[in-house]
Parts: structure tokens; C-alpha cells; sequence
């Protein structure tokens, strides 16, 4: 214990008093917009004058919701897919390759995640406003994949690191070819990290908003951009439900990955 | 490998093609990158860019800092709620959270008039669409990013060292000065270096809380392009804001080390 709580006095208790200040600052936009999606005020008055479910109601009552919550979804369980399917081989060649220059290719392939995005938002902005594909999949499954691969290929990398290569090589003594070492033996040992690359890769997706501003086309959006062209209107409530909903699926995405990492150390 | 492909398709040439667009258009040299550092206009935004950053890693430094040693040394299930809040607010979805604050700060948002029936001021507080707005939010999005390199420093230090100071006679302030705070200056660059680099290429938060008076750079890149379609001035100011990036990364390399240790 670093400087043990009893043994710092009354120090302890500003200590506290920051702890807590911090959690309710944390925590405050967060249990804010919850209440008021069930607040009855079009105008966000808070406390709300009554409490009612209508903004739920709105939202799936507009099919351009519903529209922009179903191309969020497609998109990121296509970005999860090809995410895995690019970060795989590149994993592999990153921890067994054997040729010069294996580092500057692992940089390389997490070298999106230090460009700001805006950057890149516009680079393939002019890419897809040339090639006439603004609005299209494409270009939506394009530019989230780039900001997905480096988590895929760090999570892979990690767990491939961490398995001992001489069982697969086990396996090929024992007259399985290599192939099926790799899928039978190499593939079920890091499962695990494959899985996580795939978790974090569909959420870079279902989140990512500033890439998908600069794809998107009136009629073509993801969830994320219908938000951002709502907010810009105006403050309506029916976004504090949405927000909500997100919120939630946070919450049990945060179980889940705390129920598996315990049954990881088990 | 398709990933090489890939990224050099999706990438690579995008960004040397912007590259190319902001030393050709509207004329071939670098009339562009003179225009960004020689206005006013532009070096304003500048100086808002760095400011706004500067003032988020300073105050995000100070309120993490004791949370990151709260963290350490709570028992573990107080511990464990705070880290909670912490990831909770840090996963929501950014809009959501933005929306927030759009929602807590404005005019007729719930600060103001707790405010005003406490009879503290009489005006609504302009709070949002200007750079006070955008501090705040922006201090609440990178909190989290300078808490977990934190934590994780902090719970690596070796606390017989603080036993040993104890015993030989230090008092807890001398404790704090002269053993702890040296041994988290790594964690304290990590956090810092991280924080600054994230809000200096920001466009979410300063767009949405911000005023169309005060812009920041990633607005400003955005705008020159979407609305003005000044692309060669728009990619300029993108070369400028990833050449700053690159070289605080390479700070942070210098400083913390590439990979495993965050």
C-alpha cells in the first residue's frame, strides 16, 4: 500500500472528497440524460413536470431510426468479420514471420490509431467523392475498417505472443499437416484474443462517428450520424432515448467482458 | 497479405493524395502552409487548438492524479466501483455524452438555473458555444485517459519504499514530494503526452459545444473542406495538425516506450 489511508490523517478524507467529486462528475451526463429520456418536457426541463415512454414510442416509430440502427448493425459485423479476416494473417506474420523490417510492419499496421481522425475523414472523403461512393456501404465498412484492424491485429498479437509455438509444432510430429495444426491446435489456443479483437472492432464500428459524417450521404446513414445531424438541429428528447439505449447496451457489454475476464482467471 | 493491401489502398494513398492537393491547389508550392502560419485569422485557431488542449491535460492532471492514487491504495471493492464510473463514462457512446452536456450547459440548462434561484447571478451564464464549453467536455472525454496510465504507475510502485521513507522518518507530504511523485513522472508524461495529442486533433466535442466564433483546428479542416471546399487550404492545416501529432508521439515514444506498458 502506498502511503496506507489510515496513516495519511486528515489528508485521507480530501482524498476522498476528490474521489467523489469526480465519480458524480463522471457519472452526471450519463444518469442525467437517462432521467430525462423519461421526462414528458420537449424543452429537457428537469426535474420533468411528469414522466412518460413517448420518446421511446417516437423512435421506433420513425423508420429513418430504425434505417440508421440497421446499417450501424450490417456494417460493424461486416467490419468484425473483415477485421479479423485481414488482422489474422497479419498477426501471424508479425509474431512468426522471420524477415527484416517485422517491426516497422506492426508499426505500420497500428499507425491509424495515432492519425487524428480528421485526417484521415477527409483523405477518403476526396477518395470517395472521386470514386462516386459517398452514402455507399462501401465506403461506411472502408473507413471503419481502418480505425478496427490495429485493434484486431494488437489483440491477436498479444495472444499469439503468449502461445507456446513448439504444441503446434507438437502436432505436426504427431502427422497433422500444418494446416491443421494451425486450425485445430493454434486457433482454439487464442480464441480469446481473437474474440476481444472482434468485440472491440464491432464497437469501433457502432461508435465511430467522425469518419462515418464524412461518408455518409442524406439518404445512406449509421446511427451515430443520424444522432450528430439531429444534435445539430436541435436538442430534442427523443435523442436522450436513444442515448439511453446506448447506455444500457454499455452496461451489459461492461458485464459480460467482467463475467469472462473471471472466468478467464479461474 | 490482404491487410497490406488494404491499409495502402485505404490509407497510404489517401493521405499522399491530400498530401499532393495541399502544395498543388490552388498553385503549386507552399502558399497554402504560408497562408495557415502567416494569417491572423488562422493563427488564432492555432492558439485556440493549443490552448484548449493545454488548459484539458493541466486540469484533466489534477483531478486524475488523486483518483489514480485513490485507486491504488482504496480496498479493492471501493476500488473496483470507482474503476466502474470511470469505464462507464468512458465507453458511452461520445454522442450521447456530448449530448449532455449540450443538454446540462445551455442556456436554459439545469446549471443555470440552479444558479439563477440561488440568486447567484441574474443572467443565464453563457456556458456553451464558446471555448468554455469545449474545455468542459473535452476535460470530461480525456479524464479517463489520464486516470488508467496513472493507476497503472501508481500501483507498480514498490510501496516498501514508502514503508522505508516512513520508518526512517519522513512525514507523508515528504513521502509525496520526494519518493512518490518522481516515481509517477512516467505515468504522469504518458497520460499528459496522451491527452494533449487526443484533444488537439478533436472534432466531435469543440463542434458540437463549441461557437462558430472560436474554432479549433479539426473544425476548421472540416469546414475549409465540407462547406468552403478550400481543399488545398483544408489539407494543409491537416499536414500541420499531423506533423504536431507525430512529433509529440515521438516525445511520448521517447518517454514511455512503444507497446506493452500503456
Amino acid at each position: 500500500m502506498i502511503l496506507t489511508l489510515n496513516r495519511m490523517g486528515r489528508g485521507r478524507f480530501v482524498l476522498y472528497a476528490i474521489a467523489g467529486a469526480t465519480s458524480a462528475f463522471l457519472l452526471l451526463p450519463v444518469v442525467f440524460i437517462a432521467f430525462l429520456s423519461f421526462g414528458s418536457s420537449q424543452w429537457l426541463q428537469f426535474p420533468p413536470p411528469g414522466w412518460t415512454l413517448k420518446w421511446y414510442e417516437v423512435l421506433f416509430a420513425d423508420p429513418r431510426w430504425l434505417a440508421s440502427m440497421l446499417v450501424s448493425l450490417k456494417v460493424g459485423l461486416c467490419v468484425m468479420a473483415l477485421s479479423i479476416a485481414l488482422g489474422l494473417p497479419a498477426a501471424f506474420a508479425i509474431v512468426r514471420g522471420r524477415f527484416p523490417g517485422r517491426a516497422a510492419l506492426h508499426a505500420f499496421f497500428i499507425s491509424p490509431m495515432i492519425v487524428p481522425v480528421i485526417i484521415l475523414a477527409i483523405a477518403l472523403y476526396a477518395l470517395i467523392l472521386k470514386l462516386g461512393l459517398n452514402g455507399s456501404f462501401l465506403a461506411f465498412v472502408a473507413a471503419h475498417l481502418i480505425l478496427a484492424l490495429p485493434f484486431s491485429v494488437i489483440c491477436i498479437v498479444n495472444s499469439l505472443e503468449g502461445f507456446d509455438i513448439s504444441v503446434e509444432k507438437a502436432a505436426i510430429i504427431c502427422g497433422a499437416t500444418r494446416l491443421q495444426a494451425i486450425r485445430r491446435v493454434t486457433l482454439p489456443a487464442i480464441r480469446l484474443g481473437i474474440l476481444s479483437g472482434a468485440l472491440f472492432s464491432f464497437l469501433v464500428s457502432w461508435d465511430e462517428v467522425v469518419l462515418s459524417i464524412f461518408m455518409a450521404s442524406p439518404g445512406t446513414q449509421t446511427l451515430p450520424v443520424k444522432m450528430w445531424t439531429t444534435l445539430r438541429q436541435d436538442l430534442t428528447p427523443v435523442i436522450a432515448a436513444v442515448s439511453t439505449l446506448l447506455i444500457v447496451m454499455t452496461i451489459a457489454v461492461m458485464l459480460v467482458a467482467a463475467f469472462l475476464r473471471r472466468r478467464i482467471a479461474r | 497479405m490482404p491487410a497490406l493491401v488494404f491499409l495502402f489502398l485505404f490509407l497510404v494513398l489517401p493521405l499522399s493524395s491530400l498530401f499532393l492537393v495541399s502544395v498543388t491547389e490552388p498553385s503549386l508550392g507552399l502558399g497554402n502552409y504560408a497562408k495557415l502560419l502567416g494569417d491572423a485569422a488562422y493563427g488564432r485557431v492555432l492558439f485556440n487548438t493549443f490552448f484548449v488542449a493545454g488548459v484539458v491535460t493541466c486540469v484533466t492532471l489534477v483531478i486524475g492524479y488523486p483518483v489514480a492514487w485513490l485507486l491504488a491504495i482504496l480496498p479493492a471493492r471501493t476500488a473496483h466501483l470507482l474503476m466502474a464510473a470511470i469505464l462507464l463514462s468512458m465507453w458511452t457512446n461520445l454522442l450521447a455524452r456530448t449530448y449532455g452536456w449540450m443538454v446540462l450547459l445551455q442556456r436554459t440548462g439545469i446549471i443555470n438555473r440552479t444558479l439563477i434561484d440561488l440568486g447567484l447571478i441574474n443572467e443565464p451564464l453563457p456556458l456553451i458555444n464558446n471555448l468554455f464549453g469545449v474545455t468542459i467536455g473535452m476535460t470530461y472525454i480525456m479524464l479517463p485517459y489520464v486516470i488508467l496510465p496513472l493507476h497503472a504507475t501508481l500501483s507498480g510502485i514498490d510501496p516498501a519504499i514508502m514503508q522505508a521513507a516512513a520508518i526512517t522518518g519522513a512525514k507523508p507530504r515528504q513521502i509525496f514530494w520526494r519518493i512518490l511523485l518522481p516515481l509517477s513522472l512516467p505515468g504522469i508524461g504518458a497520460g499528459c503526452l496522451m491527452v494533449f495529442v487526443m484533444a488537439l486533433g478533436y472534432y466531435v466535442t469543440p463542434a458540437l459545444l463549441g461557437g462558430t466564433a472560436n474554432m479549433m483546428l479539426a473544425e476548421m479542416i472540416a469546414q475549409q473542406v465540407q462547406s468552403l471546399l478550400n481543399w488545398g487550404l483544408g489539407s494543409a492545416a491537416a499536414f500541420i495538425l499531423l506533423a504536431v501529432t507525430l512529433v509529440f508521439f515521438a516525445i511520448y515514444v521517447r518517454v514511455v516506450g512503444l507497446g506493452k506498458r500503456s
